[in-house]
């Protein structure tokens, strides 16, 4: 009776082969997903670069040595500000490396003030500028390491360059003793009284801080890190999962109830709506308007629970709010129809919906974040709605930036929203007539 | 003629699903459409409600052709599913499709106050449709057709899987829009429907109409109008004078065109051999024999 009973369940998965597709494609396909954001970093020892500026005010040699070392590591990926040319060309400013980061087109900016090399002989040495976007908390920490290791380099570097410049001078020195000059006046000079002498030895930043007490010149590097995004904000990360779970979400309740249409197919509601004065397209706007109500207040839902538990704060940023939901539910709502005008069937559309929806939403940083992604990952998210939407959100809660730069998210998900309703429109004329 | 077909045909792909049918129906005529499966009786309902297009041939309504698609408002359907909404109530499912048949405002709210009267569902108007039961949910299945006061009511298949009660209840609902001068076209297999609650009958297979005509004409067109005589013995006999008997002599059949002249000739055939009667069946003319005749007894799959 019991391998009856298992015959029956392994005749009947045979003859349902969507659902043996999907429990075995969907985990190949994720497996598949995870091992591209991953592999070659966290399993391989490597990280994946991260996306840095550079700004040097102070224009000295070490200064750019500093910064040359930093992007030549291959933790980084460098955006080179141009630097200062002279006292007529202002260079780039601290606000333009915040700006970066701030449109997200960098991690992390690193600002060399004016006055960092004269200052590092004195007491208070002025700060290296860390402008961090914090949604990502590993790269700042790791960017410190490669600046103290880059500094200790150029430090050494520079030392070694002064040692011999001294030396050269002590023969100098010598020569015109031994000849009777100005030096010889003078027996207890020593190497390390020459002006621009480096100190003998620089140690390593890890260790400077914490053994004795050292004259500024060999105290490790100081860094100030910048937080652009965190400052002021209650719980400023959670807003990115907000959107990244609100989407993901929402394209599983818009597919869900799409298929609506399916099921009226099947008992034959659509041949009756068919017969009554109901035109396919403005069957498929109802449906479409439909489908963006429920979606509508479920992003709500997810954003309000946000701003009550968790402090996102949405009502100050209501009217970018609302556009960028209206367009992102307006594509998600759109892709839906498609999705159900294509299926034949309520199992193959979710079948096709799961593999899709799980693909885009792992693709578009719904489940990982896109900055722990390659590259050409990230390119690849491009082509989600998670992506776009998850983009556009962020710029609103996380960036802080204003309603203009929504744009090109607004551009993309409207855009697609339209275009794919036109493409449900035609794939509905099955339904309309044979 | 409220409603005409002329020579539809339909294909799909190799197959030929109709190969020129046409009809007509009059005002408040109740016109039964039947064939075995596959026959091609959906295809052709779905046509003259405009969601087929056919190969060739037209529907003309009034006497003015219709566009293969739209131009039916004053026309009803009611699929052979429960086309209407499960987790909507009665009454919302009424509201629902008699706007999508243009019945707006007040009128709307008369129609489906009338609608839920004349199926009987007033007082559970406020439910939802999937906690009733299966007569009905067919009974709001027909009303959402018929709210746009529909000229011509075309139904596939309305009784369904529902209980003799039902059925009879739906029956009347139909010969109340019959006698308001609606045309029914219903597509059914009980044959007794067709035989009872119908002026007129189509039998339709392999695409082509096989007979039409009321019952009387479809049985004088091919059984002929004789009844069918069983006589059962108490002995059985050798010989019976002009009639076949049974091989075990216990019995015999036969048909006879009129049974006031005929019956007692036979009777007295029997006791002229004598037969001791047990007991006689007289059978009509059927439906039924007429369309096992006109259609074959071979399975349809």
């Amino acid at each position: 009776m019991i391998l009856r009973v298992l015959r029956v369940g392994l005749l009947r998965l045979r003859h349902n082969p969507v659902e043996v597709l999907l429990a075995l494609v969907v985990p190949v396909v994720f497996f598949t997903i995870f091992a591209l954001i991953f592999d070659k970093q966290l399993g391989a020892g490597k990280t994946k670069p991260i996306r840095v500026a550079t700004v040097d005010c102070d224009g000295s040699e070490l200064s750019q040595q500093l910064l040359d070392s930093v992007a030549a590591d291959d933790l980084v990926l460098h955006n080179k500000l141009a630097d200062r040319h002279g006292a007529d060309d202002p260079g780039p400013t601290y606000q333009q490396a915040g700006d970066l980061v701030l449109r997200g087109d960098v991690t992390i900016s690193i600002a060399v003030q004016e006055g960092w090399t004269d200052s590092l002989e004195t007491d208070n040495p002025l700060p290296l500028l860390v402008i961090a976007d914090t949604s990502d908390p590993v790269a700042p920490r790791m960017i410190e390491s490669v600046l103290q290791r880059a500094f200790g380099e150029s430090r050494a570097e520079a030392q070694a360059t002064a040692l011999k410049e001294s030396a050269a001078k002590i023969e100098s020195i010598k020569a015109n003793a031994l000849a009777g000059g100005p030096a010889a006046s003078d027996p207890t000079a020593s190497p390390s009284d020459l002006p621009g002498l480096p100190p003998p030895a620089v140690p390593s930043a890890e260790t400077s801080s914490q053994t004795q007490p050292t004259p500024a010149a060999l105290a490790p590097l100081e860094v100030q890190k910048v937080d652009l995004f965190g400052d002021g904000k209650a719980n400023p990360v959670v807003s990115m999962y907000a959107a990244g779970i609100a989407v993901m979400f929402l394209l599983f309740s818009a597919t869900g109830n799409a298929g609506s249409l399916l099921d009226e197919e099947e008992n034959q509601t659509l041949e009756r709506l068919m017969c009554s004065r109901l035109g396919m397209t403005q069957l498929l706007l109802g449906k479409w308007l439909t489908l963006g109500v429920v979606g509508v207040i479920q992003v709500a839902v997810m954003f309000a629970w946000a701003q009550l538990v968790f402090g996102v704060n949405v009502l100050a940023k209501l009217p970018g709010f609302t556009l960028m939901t209206l367009a992102t539910v307006a594509a998600a709502s759109s892709l839906a129809l498609v999705l159900a005008a294509a299926c034949k069937s309520r199992g193959q559309l979710n079948a096709v919906s799961v593999i899709l929806i799980l693909t885009m939403s792992a693709l578009g940083g719904s489940m990982v974040p896109r900055y722990l992604m390659s590259e050409s990952m990230q390119q690849m998210g491009r082509l989600t709605f998670n992506a776009w939407a998850i983009d556009g959100y962020n710029k609103l809660f996380w960036r802080d930036l204003p309603l203009a730069e929504l744009g090109p998210e607004l551009a993309v998900l409207g855009g697609s929203a339209v275009a794919l309703l036109l493409v449900a429109r035609l794939l509905a004329r099955r339904w309309e007539m044979a | 003629m409220l409603l005409a077909a002329h020579q539809i045909e339909k294909r799909f792909g190799e197959l030929t699903a109709l190969h020129g049918v046409s009809l007509h129906v009059e005002q408040g005529e109740r016109l039964a459409l039947l064939g075995p499966n596959g026959a091609g009786k959906t295809t052709f309902v779905r046509c003259l409600c405009g969601r087929l297009s056919p190969n060739a041939g037209w529907v003309e309504m009034m006497g003015k052709r219709l566009p293969p698609r739209g131009g039916r408002a004053e026309l009803g359907f009611v699929p052979q599913e429960l086309a209407i909404y499960p987790d909507l109530t009665a009454r919302e499912n009424l509201s629902a499709f008699g706007r999508f048949h243009g019945v707006s405002g007040r009128r709307l709210r008369d129609r489906v106050t009338w609608a839920l009267e004349w199926t009987g569902l007033a007082d559970r108007q406020h439910s939802l449709v999937k906690t009733f039961s299966g007569g009905m949910k067919r009974r709001v299945n027909i009303a959402c057709g018929v709210l746009h006061r529909p000229r011509v009511l075309l139904l596939d298949e309305p009784t369904v899987g529902v209980d003799p009660q039902s059925r009879e209840r739906i029956f009347t609902m139909l010969d109340q829009l019959s006698e308001e001068g609606a045309a029914i076209v219903l597509t059914t297999h009980h044959l007794e429907e067709a035989e009872q609650r119908c002026d007129r009958i189509v039998i339709i297979d392999h695409g082509r109409i096989a007979a039409e005509g009321t019952l009387a004409d479809l049985i004088a067109g091919t059984i002929g109008p004789q009844r069918r005589v069983k006589v059962k013995l108490v002995d059985p006999l050798q010989q019976v004078n002009g009639f076949a008997l049974d091989p075990d002599g216990r019995g015999l059949q036969a048909k006879i065109a009129d049974v006031a002249r005929d019956l007692p000739q036979l009777i007295s055939e029997v006791d002229g051999a004598g037969g001791r009667i047990a007991d006689i069946e007289v059978h009509a003319p059927t439906l039924h024999a007429v369309f096992l005749h006109l259609t074959g007894k071979e399975l349809r799959e």
